[in-house]
């Protein structure tokens, strides 16, 4: 089931949320278990035979994580009940993510005809990692022990469990276990809606309304220089509003229920270096590679060469998680290098006078759009040929091509880059403070608040005006 | 009532009158001319024929059916209308399978036309999945049920073009808003319906319609990484499945209509490329003939044509675009066959124009 559905927006959404508060009088579990059974149903509408298959992994990581935290088990010991958790999930997930790749590779070397079609379930990258993080943490001694109910709902809660943000025990279930989320809050309700309707906006109404200029550039034919750039460009905001419409809808619903979603989006394009932007673009999945991977690695502890080995294989496993393809290795690679010669820039490059900071910060605006564009390019082409052939266009201004129709699609793109480069963000329109659990402080402001009322109600009736049929999100492949 | 709560109402509201608004608009201008012919706005129609046929089978007045694919897409309604002495509507889609075409034909049936010509191939038959799960073709909007009407009153696209369209009523806007509805970012941009995707009259035919093109698509779909592709979708016994389902259900549903089909005149190069990359695909689109001739010549309300062979046109390949796109002067001379009843398939032999035309095949030597 989508987000951007009249069943889910008509149907589903309000028949939780009304069965959630009404459990939520009599006891603090039900809605819980609630909540977790209406999230299977939501899982459900995407493949209802992945099921099973989120159940036992459910199952699994819980009793693991049972076993690390609640039984003394000497060190050993618990390093291998660790190991075998983290190599059991990675086992499933290579089976279902990566065998096909493996499989296409050693046909490529080997000719061996060995063929693996498996259909990847929905969310299976998302709910994975958001395990993997209990179990180490488990392992660690951070987490103390959840009812099952809680953590099952941790993992399924449907407004992240297919594309994210992904999420942390401790942000979660501390939150599901308050007795105060089950009792209905208006404001947090109103709150959650106007986030819910900007994500639909910027869903249906933006990344679906660029989404045909795609084509110019990783459409059949071949493009010219302005085709290229004008597809490449319509992508590079596409991805941005589809996907961060998506958080700012499951930060939305979540709101509804009285549950704060960590940010996921924070105007990426906006960033004035690469070591910015992945501080602003998918957030949640940025801290998880940094917590789990980087720094489990040596991080920046251990020298500046390992530093920099460090980042490229986070990078490139970054790059692999998003899709088993080479044109994913390829995406982790360029930004693993990206963020190298950032680091050795800021460790051996020249200090600008503070007079400059203007200057220079528009300047690497400007400059890590560009690399971020660019490897944009690898993250689109279903193959390395084909992006390698639309850089290679972008590369040739000696067949421009930019005519009538290339002039009407440029000022779409700069009407959308407008919109990511200057207008605010979701957050900061909402006020939204993850961390203080705090929102829409503004809208306790009497002088505008109907405006802003009016406005934001037409957004959400514009963002329902656009659904379309049979519009996933780009992330729900991932 | 508490602010919020209050303020949650405001904004409620506020999103359903703008909802509600949106839908009121879609009504009164009825893009789609759905509900009403347009009268108090000036009809205006689209390009997507999957999308605009639900709409011209409605507003039309129409005795005769033209379907098809691309290869009928240009057809302009005034020529057949002059050729055939009828008066036709034009419901040809681009890349149409027959399930898609069989039910906007069944959707045209409710009007009781006498007539349907039928471009039909092989082709058409491969892959037909059901419309329903064919994200391209509005089925509700055709059957006309709730969801239907609802997703296009409730749609902002169609809300976008009725204001486009109420736009262009004024008289004081009317030039400026004719001078920027081009199709590019408005679906409705076609004044005319005999001009639904008929070619521009400032289309350079000449630079299309040539040689040249026709022997360039050869060489690129018989390119062994492509020839792959000609092969696609040709399963004899899914052809046959579909071709029964979509087309002999809906000739034996609709014994009062004549159905005038013909197998359009590909370009001799199209089994040329098939026969020389891809033979059992050849085979394959022969035996689907085979079979489907006689069955079609068993009904008394089926005329069928085979211009497959029509030696003069197809292997002169100055006429096409690429190995099966001929040019709008095709066009006209189809036309003209269909109203001599020209190239008829004998129902006593209707295998004769099939033979042909593997003779015509084997026969046929590329120029290197």
């Amino acid at each position: 089931m989508l987000f951007n559905s009249h069943s889910f927006i008509f149907l589903f959404l309000p028949v939780v949320l009304l069965g959630y508060f009404a459990l939520g009088r009599s006891s603090n579990l039900a809605p819980v278990v609630w909540l977790a059974l209406a999230s299977l149903v939501f899982y459900s509408f995407g493949g209802w035979q992945f099921v099973p298959l989120l159940l036992l992994s459910i199952g699994f990581n819980y009793a693991v994580g049972y076993l690390l935290i609640a039984r003394k088990l000497p060190s050993g010991a618990r390093f291998a009940v660790l190991t075998i958790g983290v190599a059991g999930d990675l086992v499933v997930l290579g089976i279902f993510k990566y065998a096909g790749f493996f499989a296409g590779n050693l046909n490529a070397l080997f000719s061996t005809g060995f063929v693996v079609n498996i259909v990847l379930p929905v969310g299976i990258s998302f709910y994975t990692f958001t395990q993997i993080a209990f179990l180490v943490d488990a392992y660690r001694g951070n987490v103390a022990r959840y009812a099952l109910p809680h953590y099952a709902l941790f993992v399924t809660y449907f407004p992240h469990l297919i594309a994210g943000p992904i999420l942390h025990h401790k942000d979660m279930i501390p939150q599901f276990e308050r007795p105060e989320t089950k009792r209905p809050d208006p404001h947090l309700i109103l709150c959650g809606l106007i986030i819910f309707a900007i994500g639909l906006f910027k869903k249906t109404c933006l990344a679906d309304g660029i989404q045909p200029l795609v084509a110019q550039a990783f459409g059949p034919d071949a493009p010219t220089f302005a085709q290229a750039w004008i597809g490449v460009l319509a992508y590079t905001f596409q991805l941005y509003f589809d996907f961060s419409g998506y958080s700012d809808m499951a930060i939305g619903i979540s709101l509804m229920f009285g549950i704060f979603l960590p940010l996921n989006f924070n105007s990426p394009y906006k960033a004035v270096s690469i070591v910015d932007f992945w501080r602003r673009w998918h957030m949640t999945l940025s801290q998880f590679l940094r917590d789990y991977l980087y720094i489990p690695l040596g991080g920046n502890r251990r020298g500046r060469v390992l530093r920099y080995v460090n980042l490229m294989i986070t990078m490139l496993l970054g790059g692999l998680w998003h899709g088993a393809a080479w044109t994913f290795v390829v995406w982790g690679a360029l930004h693993g290098v990206y963020l190298c010669i950032n680091h050795a820039w800021s460790n051996y490059g020249l200090r600008l006078p503070p007079r400059f900071a203007r200057v220079a910060d528009v300047a690497g605006t400007a400059l890590t759009f560009l690399a971020v564009v660019v490897a944009w390019v690898f993250f689109r082409a279903p193959d390395m040929a084909t992006a390698l052939s639309v850089l290679s266009k972008m590369a040739r201004p000696g067949n421009v091509g930019f005519g009538r129709v290339e002039m009407v699609y440029a000022l779409f793109v700069a009407i959308y880059a407008a919109i990511a480069w200057f207008a605010p963000n979701t957050q900061e329109i909402m006020g939204y403070d993850h961390e203080n659990r705090t929102v829409g402080a503004g809208l306790r402001a009497p002088r505008m608040r109907p405006l802003f009322l009016y406005a934001t109600g037409a957004v959400l009736a514009f963002g329902i005006l656009g659904i379309q049929q049979h519009s996933e999100f780009i992330y729900f492949r991932f | 009532m508490s602010m919020a709560s209050k303020d949650l109402w405001r904004f409620l509201c506020a999103a359903a009158a703008i909802f509600l608004l949106a839908a009121a608009l879609n009504f009164t201008v009825d893009p789609l001319q759905l509900f009403r012919p347009a009268r108090l706005f000036p009809a205006m129609y689209s390009a997507d024929s999957r999308m605009q046929d639900a709409g011209l089978i409605r507003s039309q007045d129409f005795d005769t059916v033209f379907m098809g694919t691309s290869l009928a897409v240009h057809f302009r309604q005034s020529d057949i209308d002059k050729a055939l002495g009828v008066r036709s509507l034009k419901l040809a889609m681009n890349g149409s399978t027959s399930r898609e075409q069989a039910f906007v034909l069944g959707a045209a049936m409710d009007r009781h036309p006498k007539r349907v010509i039928w471009q039909m191939d092989d082709w058409i038959f491969r892959n037909a999945p059901e419309v329903d799960s064919d994200v391209y073709v509005p089925a509700d909007l055709y059957r006309r049920n709730a969801k239907g009407i609802a997703g296009y009153l409730f749609s902002g696209a169609m809300a976008r073009e009725s204001l486009w369209i109420a736009a262009r009523a004024i008289p004081p806007l009317e030039p400026i808003v004719a001078r920027l509805t081009n199709g590019l970012m408005f679906k409705f941009p076609i004044s005319r319906v005999d001009d639904i995707n008929a070619l521009r009259s400032d289309f350079d035919l000449a630079g299309f319609y040539n040689a040249q093109n026709a022997v360039a698509s050869f060489k690129r779909i018989t390119d062994s990484a492509r020839s792959v592709s000609i092969a696609e979708g040709y399963d004899l016994d899914a052809m046959v499945r579909n071709f029964e389902r979509d087309a002999v259900a809906l000739i034996e549903r609709n014994p009062d209509v004549t159905f005038e089909i013909y197998f359009a005149p590909y370009s001799i190069l199209h089994f040329v490329a098939m026969r020389d990359a891809s033979p059992a695909t050849l085979k394959v689109a022969h035996e689907f003939a085979a079979y489907a001739f006689p069955l079609l010549l068993q009904f008394p309300n089926v005329r069928l044509h085979d211009f497959r062979g029509v030696k003069d046109v197809t292997h002169d390949l100055g006429n096409y675009g690429d190995v099966i796109h001929h040019s709008p002067a095709i066009d006209l001379k189809i036309l003209s066959w269909l109203a001599e009843r020209k190239y008829l398939v004998d129902r006593a032999a209707p295998l004769v124009s099939l033979e042909r035309l593997k003779a015509q095949v084997e026969a046929y030597k590329v120029d290197p």
